[in-house]
């Protein structure tokens, strides 16, 4: 135990020495978070959450063209801009606009559409009446042709985005066919004088669609937004970094030959190495604890959302732990591995952007092809931020993180195992 | 009764196209300082590092206060044996006194009797003014000194020095050569290494000289000397053993 605390304590004095490596330790981090939570803010927000400006020509002037407005301004993600310097859109002044990208979307309603619908809705009744028995009496377009509503994106939309708008506008026209489809029936059947008629309601939608929980979660509102990702991904990115000074320290302790004095004294060498892995696993901790820290007070006052940190603190701490204990470990497979310092720096920098890049900590898994997501679910960090999400976002506990937590704690076994063969074979 | 035991080592390192030892033999008896001398290539740090179990011999048998140099005696040996590398084996962003604090209590050592110690050795290597001086800021000679104070923290019975006045000043060299004298006085036994052969041929009471992995010569200094008209130094003798051509 003397031998373990003596290196705790030795590691310490050496990290309080070294302020330059102090600072980068945990200032760094901090700027980090805050600037890729502030940059991917935007791209993180679905497209749910953006307002965009919509180019309206109504050529119909109709219930058409007010439903699609209505509806659109509804939902909350959209501007109907059907004005520009005061005049009435035209369809080649907001075709150019678009095409330029100054607008993301163009609506273009058709003069007749509203119309068409009524038409058409006239002629089903008509049909209806005349296979019941009763006269047709609604008037009915000669005209054939079917009319569309035309929208224009910016060519630069992209395909997601495109799909949901197209979504939205179906909706409405299909919307505003139902309804007229259903007030001519009214209409008609009022014709007949059914005695009941008035307190006649038709209801079409008799399924509804309605968000619930799917666990114990008390946080519905929690989604995956730029902080509930990128707080814990460049946390769980720092903690790794820990790699380098750890395997630079190893590293200069063989040149300088203190590692072979350590050596020389009786004793097992696990208690410097355990004294020295425990030391850096706590630097990782509060490094972690410091980011999520920033996550919490730092960010909403940038005008970013506040992190959610789950329920279990239990769990977030084992998570914490493991991920440290990881970085740590492949800090000393680098530092055994490698036999300059600047070895270990370029190896132990690029081997963790790239673990990161696949393990989802730049963008997540989800989003990436599926071959990529399963090369991805093999990098130690994506296990950490996996068990991390489940916490957070999915409000689970200890119980449901021990697979992450024991694959972690395998791959710092193994990566021991690994540099304790190194080492063996450099002294042999 | 031998200090050190050394029969018939044979040693070849993974890759080298010629043996490091080829048969290597001595003893040197215990009590003395003893001179472990040779060119560069000779196979000085391979059998230091044999003797003190970082690397293990392809054959042939090494003895340590009678004590084979096997695993199960590595640790009773490591009590027994102090190394004081060529290198400033110590923290150079600690303080010398942080340092040997660390130091003992790797070896066991704690409290009020480790201070007392690196109290005691501070003064007797003329450091007690420096010791909360972080050992980076310390001149080579205070260097030198601070990292043998580290190495007979336990008070070994055997101290091997592998050029222990390398680069030091005049003053210091005469420091660590009289800590020498003295700690051999209370009865340790040493074994040095150098390439300054005046320096050997004062301090020790024995030397073995040893090249291309083979024991050359064994005897004390005036002995040796003696056997051979035309030398008149140890540095005399080694020449003559050794030759003129120089070594990488």
């Amino acid at each position: 135990m003397l031998r373990l605390l003596a290196t705790i304590k030795k590691e310490w004095l050496l990290l309080l020495r070294d302020r330059t490596g102090l600072s980068l330790l945990f200032a760094m981090p901090v700027v980090l978070i805050t600037v890729m939570a502030l940059i991917e803010d935007a791209p993180f927000r679905d497209y749910q959450e953006l307002r965009f400006d919509v180019l309206t020509v109504d050529n119909d002037h109709g219930r058409l063209g007010k439903y699609i407005r209505e509806g659109l301004e509804y939902t909350g993600q959209f501007n109907i801009i059907d004005t520009l310097d005061g005049k009435p859109v035209q369809e080649a002044q907001a075709l150019d606009k678009v095409n330029a990208g100054d607008y993301k979307i163009c609506i273009i309603i058709p003069q007749g559409a509203t119309g068409a619908i009524v038409s058409n809705a006239n002629r089903i009744v008509n049909d209806l009446s005349k296979r019941m028995g009763v006269p047709a009496v609604l008037p009915v377009s000669l005209r054939k042709d079917s009319l569309n509503v035309l929208v224009y994106f910016d060519p630069a939309s992209k395909k997601a985005f495109k799909s949901a708008i197209h979504q939205a506008i179906d909706n409405f026209l299909t919307q505003v066919e139902t309804d007229l489809l259903l007030e001519r029936i009214k209409q008609q059947l009022k014709n007949k004088d059914i005695a009941q008629q008035d307190s006649m309601v038709i209801q079409l939608k008799a399924v509804g669609l309605k968000e619930q929980l799917t666990g114990p979660s008390q946080q519905l509102d929690v989604i995956s937004n730029s902080v509930q990702h990128n707080v814990p991904a460049w946390s769980i990115f720092a903690m790794f970094f820990i790699a380098i000074p750890i395997g630079g320290h190893m590293i200069r302790e063989r040149e300088e030959g203190s590692l072979v004095r350590v050596r020389l004294i009786p004793g097992s060498f696990l208690d410097i190495l355990g004294g020295k892995m425990l030391f850096f696993m706590a630097v990782t901790v509060v490094q972690f604890y410091l980011m999520m820290m920033v996550g919490i007070y730092l960010l909403p006052l940038l005008g970013l959302p506040k992190l959610m940190m789950g329920n279990s603190h239990l769990a977030t701490f084992i998570i914490a732990v493991s991920i440290g204990l990881t970085a740590t470990a492949y800090g000393i497979l680098v530092g055994t591995v490698f036999k300059t310092p600047n070895q270990a720096l370029n190896f132990g920098a690029i081997s963790i952007v790239i673990l990161s890049a696949i393990g989802g900590i730049w963008i997540p898994l989800e989003v990436m092809p599926a071959k990529m997501q399963l090369i991805g679910h093999l990098s130690p960090l994506s296990w950490g931020l996996d068990a991390i999400n489940d916490i957070y976002l999915r409000n689970r506990g200890v119980q449901h993180i021990w697979l992450h937590v024991g694959k972690l704690i395998g791959c710092a076994v193994l990566m021991l195992c690994i540099a304790a063969g190194v080492e063996q074979r450099r002294i042999s | 009764m031998t200090s050190i035991l050394v029969q018939d080592l044979h040693k070849t390192y993974k890759g080298a196209l010629e043996p490091s030892l080829k048969g290597l033999s001595f003893n040197f008896e215990k009590g003395m300082i003893t001179g472990l001398l040779g060119p560069n290539g000779a196979g000085k740090t391979t059998t230091i590092s044999i003797i003190c179990g970082l690397v293990s011999a392809d054959s042939g048998l090494v003895k340590i206060f009678d004590l084979p140099q096997i695993a199960a005696n590595r640790e009773e040996i490591k009590k027994l044996v102090g190394i004081v590398p060529q290198q400033i084996a110590l923290f150079p962003q600690l303080t010398a006194i942080e340092n040997l604090e660390y130091f003992g209590n790797l070896y066991g050592l704690k409290g009020k009797p480790l201070r007392t110690r690196i109290d005691e050795y501070l003064q007797l290597f003329g450091l007690e003014q420096n010791g909360n001086k972080a050992v980076h800021r310390y001149s080579g000679g205070m260097k030198r000194r601070a990292n043998i104070i580290a190495s007979i923290l336990h008070q070994p019975q055997l101290l091997i020095l592998d050029e222990p006045t390398a680069g030091v000043d005049v003053q210091s060299r005469s420091m660590i050569l009289q800590f020498l004298r003295d700690f051999n006085a209370q009865g340790a036994s040493i074994v040095y290494t150098s390439h300054l052969l005046d320096e050997a041929q004062t301090i020790c009471q024995e030397v073995a000289i040893i090249d291309e992995g083979k024991l050359i010569v064994q005897g004390t200094p005036a002995n040796l000397i003696a056997q051979h008209a035309e030398c008149h130094h140890l540095e005399d003798v080694f020449l003559h053993y050794t030759g003129h051509a120089v070594r990488d």
